[in-house]
């Protein structure tokens, strides 16, 4: 088989079909990573503002803030005055 | 067998490279010895590699691994597969062994691989990622954690869109995904156990509510969340990110229970929890911590020291087995518990519960040998045959085990245990020139 290096994607698409989870999965997270950042462009928000806005669990919050914080999306902000939350905001616009 | 298998030829296999075969490859090296480790993840390193640090030392965990996990990745003697496993093994004779070892396909030629992480920037995959415990996302294309090794990238194939966003970045062109999966048939002296341990699943006890009750995680999960490489930007409960100022664990957790099937104690978690303990009063000094317990086994060296220690910066030690937990509307969770010194039935309220997981068989090992028998323990440990003259020995002579692959032990005992493994083995290879 002759392969072009850099092009081999298209060799295991032939032989294995992405299944519709994982497509299904890639929507969601493009999804609610433009919410969240949407979100934070308005202004600096904690988790619980967050899954008010967004309207989703707290926990599915963290769990989507914390790999945009992993991927450079968000920076870390002030905690609030209860010392209990964070402020999170944008970073680079949201873009990384 | 395929015709197409490849061959070759080693002195030594050791299948685990975890602190326990990481030793026992390295001893065996030094001395010599071609070696041939084959670990089932995608770095080596095994379990210590993702703690934060260790007791009673306080030592940080990454800074004693990662020396030793870059020299044995550099010994001209070791050759390392990761994401392997080994299978069909056959005792060919004394000091003859055979075995197969799949290589599964990693899709990223690791000898190209420069560890950028451009490829991670351009995957627009996002799934929970395994080396943090799920308690964050990691891409499709990863580097497994910053201090793996190899600092390689992978791609996880089960949930890769194949939209080939991170061939295109990759300046170095080491991106596969013509890979398949590969049979190695490897020739060897001699054996090496060294599987390690599994973590009890805290799902099979759900009146403590793991799984439904965010703020309920487990103490591996705390570890990552104490590492310098932590998921979070501080320590956060998990259900709404708040940070906690009292926290509760929960020791025994799968470990002394017959109802679950482990009656053995995992000999780690008292002393691991005395440590996170002393760790979150560093990283949150307002915090409350409080220990539920059975009893305190600080059995080792310095160990009751180190609990002591505990004691006297204020963790609050209760005896007492915690038999069910509730959560409330704030996500603050109640423990119900027996009050073993009082003799009574107590609740109390925490806003973050850790649950001291036990250490069980990593099993499967066993069934890889084709034709002589490797014997298990009453706990499907791997059985020491001999345990107090040769505590390496298992039923099969030639073959070797190290760490906690015969049963729990902590860091310090999984190195001896190595060590003595690795001994041991030299003195079965040696017996061959005799």
């Amino acid at each position: 088989m002759d392969v072009e290096k850099g092009k081999t994607a298209k060799y295991l698409k032939e032989k294995r079909p992405v299944p519709k989870e994982v497509t299904e999965q890639l929507k969601y997270f493009t999804r609610t990573k433009k919410s969240i950042l949407n979100a934070l462009k308005e202004g600096d928000k904690t988790i619980p503002q967050l899954a008010e806005i967004l309207a989703i669990p707290k926990d599915e919050v963290v769990f989507q803030l914390m790999s945009l914080l992993k991927y450079g999306f968000v920076e870390t902000g002030e905690i609030d005055d209860m010392d209990e939350y964070f402020y999170y905001k944008i970073k680079n616009d949201g873009k990384n | 067998m395929s015709e197409q298998m490849k061959s070759l030829e080693f002195d030594v296999l050791v299948i685990g490279g975890g602190i326990a075969g990481g030793e026992a490859a390295l001893n065996l090296a030094n001395l010599n010895y071609k070696v041939l480790l084959v670990e089932k993840e995608l770095s080596i390193g095994g379990k210590m590699i993702m703690l934060s640090k260790v007791f009673p030392t306080l030592d940080c965990a990454a800074c004693i691994t990662t020396p030793k996990i870059s020299e044995i990745a550099r010994h001209p003697n070791i050759t390392i597969f990761t994401g392997a496993e080994t299978r069909k093994i056959t005792k060919i004779e004394e000091h003859h062994f055979e075995a197969i070892v799949l290589q599964k396909p990693r899709y990223v030629n690791v000898t190209d691989c420069t560890g950028c992480q451009l490829c991670e920037q351009a995957c627009p995959v996002s799934v929970s990622d395994q080396y943090q415990y799920g308690l964050v996302g990691r891409k499709a294309v990863y580097i497994p954690f910053s201090i793996a090794s190899p600092r390689a990238a992978a791609i996880d194939i089960e949930n890769c869109t194949l939209c080939g966003a991170c061939e295109r970045v990759c300046p170095t062109q080491c991106i596969d995904f013509t890979q398949t999966e590969e049979e190695f048939l490897v020739t060897i002296k001699s054996i090496v156990v060294a599987t390690g341990f599994d973590l009890f699943d805290p799902l099979k006890i759900p009146r403590y509510g793991y799984g439904t009750f965010k703020n309920v995680i487990t103490s591996m999960q705390m570890e990552r969340q104490l590492a310098p490489t932590r998921p979070y930007n501080t320590i956060l409960r998990p259900g709404d990110g708040k940070m906690p100022d009292n926290i509760a664990y929960v020791l025994c957790t799968g470990s002394r229970d017959k109802s679950l099937g482990n009656p053995i104690c995992s000999q780690i978690c008292c002393m691991y929890s005395v440590k996170q303990a002393q760790l979150l009063m560093g990283a949150l000094p307002m915090a409350d911590i409080t220990i539920y317990y059975l009893h305190i086994r600080a059995f080792g060296k310095g160990f009751n020291e180190f609990y002591a220690q505990a004691q006297d910066m204020g963790v609050e030690f209760v005896k007492g087995k915690v038999g069910k937990i509730t959560e409330k509307e704030n996500g603050n969770l109640i423990l119900r518990y027996e009050d073993i010194e009082q003799g009574k039935v107590q609740e109390a309220e925490h806003d973050m519960v850790v649950l001291s997981v036990g250490v069980l068989p990593n099993q499967g090992i066993s069934d890889a040998f084709e034709n002589k028998k490797l014997e298990l323990d009453p706990f499907n440990f791997i059985n020491q045959a001999d345990i107090l003259a040769s505590p390496a020995k298992t039923s099969i002579d030639g073959v070797f085990v190290a760490g906690t692959a015969s049963g729990p032990m902590d860091i310090p005992d999984s190195i001896l245990s190595g060590g003595a493994a690795s001994a041991e083995t030299t003195s079965y290879l040696r017996r061959a020139l005799l």
